[in-house]
């Protein structure tokens, strides 16, 4: 099946995110003089400018920062999804990641609930880290 | 010796603007700068700088518009020369700057482009926000509907506010022969009649998508005060650029780069807000004028609907705001259709939208305005007034 979407666009700084994501795990930069967790992927701390970061691998678990509703598709690929939800995810471990909140009608969506992964393998190697609220 | 009424603005340059096809971004540009040359008295030959607005993605078919390009099509050699990218929002820092150091008298800033007849903006959009495109996440206006959305959840906001600001712009606009939206007048049914676009934004939260042109010149008071109009002064500037990443931003629901910048603006000008007749404020979408007033200090957070109800910003309100109709409901030139609106107020050359008498308004003798960019990213304030 074609996917219609436009893929991941992976540069140096991001590489190691796809590459996780294609195995199902969400994985952030650390710091390590400073212990920031970084979003998005960057080359320098924005906290403290060290370069020395580790990876780690989020939970997966967060709640939602803020979120709006499509009712207007500014690409051809997400018409039929219309209407569907961005949210901004606040996770456990710090960072805010922008994605899209699936299983449930928009209404259902706001702020500050909770919130965890549901991968969605669009093709081989993509997968995308989306969210289902926790009831 | 102080910056403060050192400079001035002298001439405005408008072209045809609203859906004006088969025009380039480039022709836009140079008539827009040709006629606030003419506007100002002065002749090409006077303008040794130039400095550009916003640099969009070109059009299929047409150049890159580097400000050399557009110097190149006025027939004129700057001495000093600028274009900033994107959102960067110093362009009357920038000219007083140039004309402070010497390297020119005369400064035209020039904005131009075909955003609604051209696939210019459509470029700019897929460009935008790389990452976030694979989620379905496109452009400003979802960005700022994010900021919005996350203000409904900590204040007292959302279409209930914003319905007074949508309306008010148009009752400037219906004053304003050259508002795009000069023939359609907007109720508050209207305004809730329209649909969703990226809730909670309808489409009337939305600024309009312009094809046009807008310019203004810059030079000394003292060269001011020879020229045609009667010269506004720039008596303050201040700027502040969160910056942050949208998606990490603390700054969405304010304070916003409008606290620090309109601070520094009001200090320098030696004034406060209670000094101010008017504001002329970015207005990309409604929220975006609730939150700048809110840090600029009119309104507590959460207050906003009390204190835009009963037509506050409107024609014969207490504290006119956009008087040209805006971004919302008169034209999209960035922030020069705030500044210049601005100055043509201060000139009182604005004819039924005129504050003063004709609009039941204060006399104008200083005006505020406002200049915003990204995802209130960058923000920059501009105190100007009457000679």
């Amino acid at each position: 099946m074609d996917y219609t979407k436009p893929l991941p666009s992976v540069n140096a700084d991001n590489e190691h995110f796809w590459k996780g994501c294609s195995r199902h795990e969400l994985r952030f930069q650390k710091c390590r003089q400073c212990g920031f967790v970084r979003w998005p992927a960057s080359f320098i701390c924005p906290e403290c400018h060290s370069t020395d970061a580790k990876l780690i691998t989020a939970s997966g678990k967060g709640k939602i920062y803020s979120f709006v509703v499509y009712h207007v598709a500014y690409h051809p690929g997400f018409k039929d999804d219309l209407p569907y939800v961005v949210a901004l995810v606040e996770l456990d471990e710090g960072p805010r990641f922008l994605s899209n909140i699936v299983g449930c009608d928009s209404n259902a969506v706001a702020c500050d609930i909770p919130v965890e992964i549901a991968w969605d393998d669009i093709a081989d190697e993509w997968s995308l880290p989306k969210f289902r609220t926790l009831a | 010796m102080k910056l403060k009424d050192k400079y001035a603005i002298v001439g405005i340059g408008y072209t045809p603007q609203g859906r004006v096809p088969g025009r380039t971004m480039l022709s836009f540009h140079v008539e827009a700068a040709a006629n606030a040359i003419a506007d100002a008295g002065l002749t090409k030959k006077d303008i040794d700088g130039l400095i550009c607005y916003r640099h969009f993605p070109a059009a299929s078919g047409e150049p890159d518009v580097t400000s050399y390009l557009v110097a190149q099509h006025l027939g004129i050699s700057p001495t000093y020369l600028s274009q900033e990218a994107n959102c960067a929002r110093s362009q009357l820092f920038h000219a007083i700057s140039a004309l402070e150091l010497g390297s020119c008298n005369y400064v035209v800033i020039s904005y131009g482009h075909n955003a609604l007849s051209s696939d210019s903006m459509t470029k700019m959009l897929l460009q935008r926000g790389i990452e976030e495109m694979v989620f379905g996440h496109f452009g400003a206006s979802a960005d700022y509907a994010l900021a919005a959305q996350r203000a409904m959840h900590m204040f007292r906001t959302g279409s209930e506010t914003w319905k007074h600001i949508a309306v008010g712009h148009r009752k400037w606009a219906n004053l304003n022969p050259r508002a795009m939206f000069y023939d359609q007048t907007m109720t508050f049914e209207d305004y809730f009649n329209s649909g969703w676009v990226v809730e909670p934004f309808r489409l009337l939260d939305n600024c309009l998508v312009t094809d046009g042109g807008r310019a203004c010149v810059i030079t000394t008071v003292e060269r001011a005060c020879d020229l045609r109009h009667r010269p506004v002064r720039i008596m303050g500037i201040g700027q502040h650029h969160p910056s942050d990443y949208v998606q990490r931003a603390t700054h969405l629901t304010g304070p916003t780069g409008a606290r620090k910048a309109g601070e520094k603006a009001l200090h320098m000008a030696g004034i406060t807000l209670g000094d101010v007749d008017a504001c002329e404020v970015y207005d990309c979408f409604t929220y975006t004028v609730e939150i700048t007033l809110q840090d600029l200090g009119f309104f507590d957070p959460g207050e906003g609907e009390e204190w835009l109800a009963g037509g506050r910003i409107e024609p014969g309100g207490a504290m006119p705001v956009n008087t040209s109709g805006g971004l919302l409901s008169e034209a999209y030139h960035m922030g020069l259709t705030q500044i210049t609106e601005a100055a043509m107020q201060l000139m009182g050359r604005c004819g039924k939208r005129q504050l003063g008498p004709a609009t039941h308004t204060k006399e104008p003798e200083i005006i505020l305005c406002s200049d915003n960019g990204g995802t209130l990213q960058t923000h920059a304030c501009y105190i100007l007034g009457r000679l």
